[in-house]
């Protein structure tokens, strides 16, 4: 039930069309690698939290771990690298995936880790950004080995080809502007006669819409309004035609410190467990359904817990608050009938 | 005397419409046959059909003896090939009624244009005798003008200076004055006169009745898609046999 | 006087007061000429056309005015985005795209327009199902289709239908984004492109064919140097519409993990938050420099082909400033 996006449900069966082309010169679109280097004894050194003006780079020592690494698939033992794939465009997610300071490098916890996981596996890490459909398309087609990008545990993805290693939990927040008083008790009565921005296809829909139909039963309103993209839900809030913003609350502590010394600051107006009333939500690695990845995902993401770089890692992004004991493979997601 | 064109059982239809019905009639090289009759009568019907912009149902074409738009084959007429027609039309010049100079290029080139492409005549000569035959219809001053900057008359005679580029053996021509007032009538009738004294065959469909008598040697008269009457002016437009050519003539005077 | 009614009664009232009283006296207005103190004619006044430009000009300066105080627009932050290198590299793939696909679709659309207008009946439908099934595929989902080609062939090969293939690539190796991403466009752009052309070409007259052919023109010829410069007239300002639709429907290929200018403006925002406006604004104000541009590019090339359309080609805005600070006597 935390924050997922929208999931795709583009299915692409065309048919065969023969594409005739002229070859133009190549140009990939990669993100450029992060600073990691393999330092005397063989262990991957991994600076995460780079190139980011919120937060200081921590340098991280990974070592190879053969015992997971004998479980990966041959291809990908012949290949050598993990592709990476990160949902991030147009529309960064910070701090969980963003275009670094230098305004080109791709980073933030997901593909932070997803570098930290690589090391273990001693795979080089390749990371791509993709728009949010074309992750799933590629993930699917196993062009991207593993989506390291907010993705949610859900039944239906998993419907859809795709295993799950997971890795985060994450709060929720509401984001009001400076200037206003409001704040939110833990109490769904306190948004009575509120206007509430979600982003469609979540989890925090689906508990605003529960507390709307309880405030219906009380005789109380609550709007709840969707905007196509954050930036035009951020224009709406500091425009003053929503009260408040619900969504994860990393995003929520990143943008409220970014707006700090703008002419629409905003601030915090207090968090809910992503868990809600009945549904752990967990946000995991996702890779091919069947690619023989998940298991060796899941056992260096515990290897990771187990020795502390994932703790340091969440504690770079301030991540603290959503973190796991255990990394589970499948565990049981959003149902289906969710909206 | 020798035959320039021969137009031998013509037919043509549009669905139930039969706008050619059997026509036949020749014309002689060096002489100017005038073709008249009522509106809708078939004139420029027959007068495309010659250089084959319409394509005939039945009957055929010949110009010099040579047949146009198609061959003989097997005791059947078969069309010919696109390319080999427009080869057949760059010898047969076509001054059209009106509105038909390309007003995207200048005066001389609009005449340069066919030469230049069709007889791969080099463009400097092409320009020089451009400018001769621009001359000759009294329009030299008038080579960089584009077409809408010319009075009606002057566009007519730019239309005749392009089909005589082409230095063609026949040329034909459909009521090259009707759009134009008397005054401008004239200076189209005068080239046309100075053509037929160098003795260039030409076949003119005209309302000019004046004209035709004072410069055709042949006179065809159509009616409902047939050929009515034909014969030297003087018989045809002076003292015509049939009374549907003795009413037409009547109406127009 | 009575018999004789002016010839231009409104000029009549306009003369000076000294002119009306010797026009009174007159028999008639025919020696009029002789008593003018000067014979030319006074302009009606607009005094209402003032007032409306000083309206307008009022209403400008506010605009300005609010633009420029309101510290919501962030100006500082703007001048730090607006040639920031990221934004510049965006730019100039937003160009590329639009460039590439501008020509490819032209090409294209000729090509389809002119299968459309062939008398035959299989280039007819062929093409006609191409602008049908193009215009109706969303652009969004031909670029994600595309982009994932590969996920249905691993390799496109040319060779016979069916039959045996000469040369076999990885769709992977050839198609890169950029590559997708220009092939997507290209192919949308083809079918708008297509109707354009046609609407052109049906637009010059029946007639100019019969000519062309009745000279005896050979059939390329005709299209080439008869009928297509007299249609382009007719497709230039369509087509120009339809390049700045394209300048900034160039923002779909993020779908294909490109970002071009409002890719990288959205990006960017979504990453510095507090800075959405100023970033959009950035993206606006090149938006705007750019369809300046082609809306300059497009005047002169209306200008070189209304050639011979109309009788007289209008001045150039230069040409026209140049000619009225003549006539104040400014330039000389
Ligand atoms: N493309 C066409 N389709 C159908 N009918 C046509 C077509 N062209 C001509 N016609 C018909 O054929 C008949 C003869 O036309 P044509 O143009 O030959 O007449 P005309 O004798 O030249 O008349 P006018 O003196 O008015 O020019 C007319 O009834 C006309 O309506
Ligand atoms: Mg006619």
């Amino acid at each position: 039930m935390p924050s997922s996006r929208r999931s795709v449900r583009l299915s692409l069966t065309a048919a065969a069309s023969v594409v005739a082309l002229a070859a133009l010169s190549a140009c990939g679109s990669s993100a450029a690698p992060p600073a990691a280097a393999v330092d005397a004894s063989g262990n991957t050194v991994v600076t995460v939290a780079a190139n980011t003006d919120f937060t200081t780079p921590v340098q991280l020592t990974v070592p190879r771990v053969e015992a997971i690494r004998a479980k990966l698939p041959k291809a990908v033992l012949d290949r050598g690298t993990l592709v990476i794939g990160v949902g991030g465009l147009p529309n960064s997610t910070p701090p969980l995936d963003l275009i670094g300071s230098d305004q080109k490098t791709l980073t933030g916890n997901e593909p932070d880790l997803g570098r930290l996981v690589a090391a273990v596996l001693g795979l080089t890490p390749d990371v791509q950004n993709a728009s949010w459909q074309n992750l799933f398309v590629r993930l699917k087609s196993g062009q991207f080995d593993a989506g390291f990008s907010n993705i949610t545990v859900t039944e239906e993805r998993k419907v859809q080809g795709l295993d799950f290693a997971t890795y985060r939990k994450d709060n929720l927040g509401f984001e009001v502007n400076k200037n206003t008083t409001w704040n939110f008790d833990g109490n769904y009565q306190s948004l009575a006669g509120k206007t509430v921005a979600v982003n469609t296809g979540t989890n925090q829909e689906k508990i605003l819409i529960e507390w709307r139909n309880k405030l219906q039963a009380e005789g109380k309103t609550l709007e709840i309004r969707n905007f196509a993209d954050t930036n035009s839900t951020y224009l709406a809030l500091s425009s003053g035609r929503i009260d408040a913003y619900f969504y994860p609350n990393p995003t929520v502590a990143y943008h409220v410190a970014k707006t700090a010394s703008t002419p629409n600051p905003t601030r915090s107006a207090g968090s809910y467990s992503g868990a809600g009333a009945t549904l752990q939500g967990l946000i995991a690695a996702t890779t091919k359904k069947d690619s023989g990845l998940v298991e060796p995902l899941a056992e260096a993401i515990n290897y990771l817990i187990e020795n502390g770089q994932y703790a340091k890692l969440l504690a770079a992004y301030g991540l603290d608050d959503e973190a796991i004991p255990k990394a589970e493979v499948n565990p049981p997601g959003l149902p289906i009938n969710n909206s | 005397m020798t035959v320039a064109v021969n137009v031998r059982g013509a037919v043509k239809s549009y669905g139930t419409n039969r706008v050619l019905d059997e026509v036949d009639f020749t014309a002689q090289a060096g002489q100017v046959t005038a073709i008249i009759g009522p509106s809708g009568s078939g004139k420029s019907t027959l007068l495309r059909a010659i250089n084959h912009l319409e394509p005939l149902d039945s009957g055929y074409v010949t110009v010099r003896g040579e047949l146009i738009g198609v061959r003989l084959h097997k005791g059947r007429l078969r069309e010919l090939s696109e390319r080999a027609i427009l080869r057949q039309r760059s010898r047969i010049g076509f001054v059209f009624q009106s509105l038909n100079l390309f007003p995207h290029l200048s005066v001389v080139e609009n005449v340069i244009e066919a030469p230049v492409v069709t007889q791969r005549v080099p463009k400097q000569q092409a320009i020089a005798r451009a400018k001769d035959l621009l001359t000759k219809v009294g329009l030299a001053d008038k080579i960089d003008a584009y077409p809408r900057q010319l009075s009606g008359g002057q566009q007519q005679r730019v239309a005749i200076a392009r089909a005589l580029a082409l230095e063609p053996e026949l040329i034909l021509f459909d009521e090259p004055t009707s759009a134009l007032d008397p005054e401008l009538v004239g200076e189209v009738l005068t080239v046309i006169r100075d053509l037929a004294a160098a003795g260039t065959t030409m076949i003119v469909v005209t309302h000019e009745i004046g004209f035709a008598r004072e410069v055709a040697d042949h006179v065809v008269f159509i009616d409902a898609g047939r050929v009515v009457e034909q014969g030297p002016p003087d018989q045809v437009l002076v003292a015509p046999r049939h009374d549907r050519t003795r009413e037409f003539l009547g109406k127009l005077v | 006087m009575t018999s004789s009614s002016p010839p231009k009664p409104s000029q009549e009232t306009e003369l000076p007061q000294p002119v009306k009283e010797s026009a009174e006296t007159a028999e008639t207005t025919d020696d009029l000429v002789d008593k003018l103190e000067s014979r030319r004619v006074v302009p009606l006044r607009h005094p209402w056309r003032w007032v409306a430009s000083a309206v307008v000009l009022v209403l400008l300066a506010q605009a300005a005015h609010a633009l420029t105080t309101n510290d919501a627009f962030q100006w500082d932050a703007f001048g730090y985005w607006f040639t920031r290198p990221v934004v510049v590299e965006g730019l100039l793939l937003t160009l590329q795209l639009t460039g590439l696909s501008a020509v490819f679709g032209l090409l294209g659309g000729i090509v389809l327009a002119l299968m459309r207008l062939s008398r035959n009946p299989v280039l007819q439908s062929v093409a006609w199902a191409y602008i049908w099934l193009f215009r109706s595929i969303p652009l969004i989902v031909l670029l994600l289709f595309l982009a994932n080609i590969t996920a249905l062939y691993a390799t496109l090969s040319l060779g016979v239908p069916f039959g045996p293939s000469f040369v076999e690539f990885s769709a992977n190796d050839l198609l890169s984004f950029y590559m997708v991403a220009v092939l997507g466009l290209s192919l949308n752009e083809a079918a708008y492109a297509a109707e354009i052309v046609r609407s052109g070409i049906i637009s010059v007259d029946q007639s100019q064919l019969e000519a062309a052919s009745a000279l005896g023109l050979p059939k390329g010829r005709q299209y080439r140097r008869i009928i297509l410069p007299q249609a382009t007239r007719a497709i230039i300002p369509a087509y120009a519409n339809q390049l700045i639709g394209l300048l900034k429907g160039t923002s779909v290929v993020y779908i294909t993990s490109l970002l071009e200018l409002f890719g990288v403006v959205q990006s960017q925002a979504s990453i510095n938050s507090g800075q959405i406006i100023p970033l959009l604004m950035v993206g606006t104000i090149w938006y705007i420099v750019l369809t300046s541009l082609l809306s300059i590019v497009q005047y002169y090339l209306e200008r070189y082909f209304s050639r011979g359309a109309l009788r007289t080609v209008p001045p150039t805005p230069f040409q026209r400033l140049r000619s009225r600070l003549r006539t104040t006597g400014v330039a000389r």
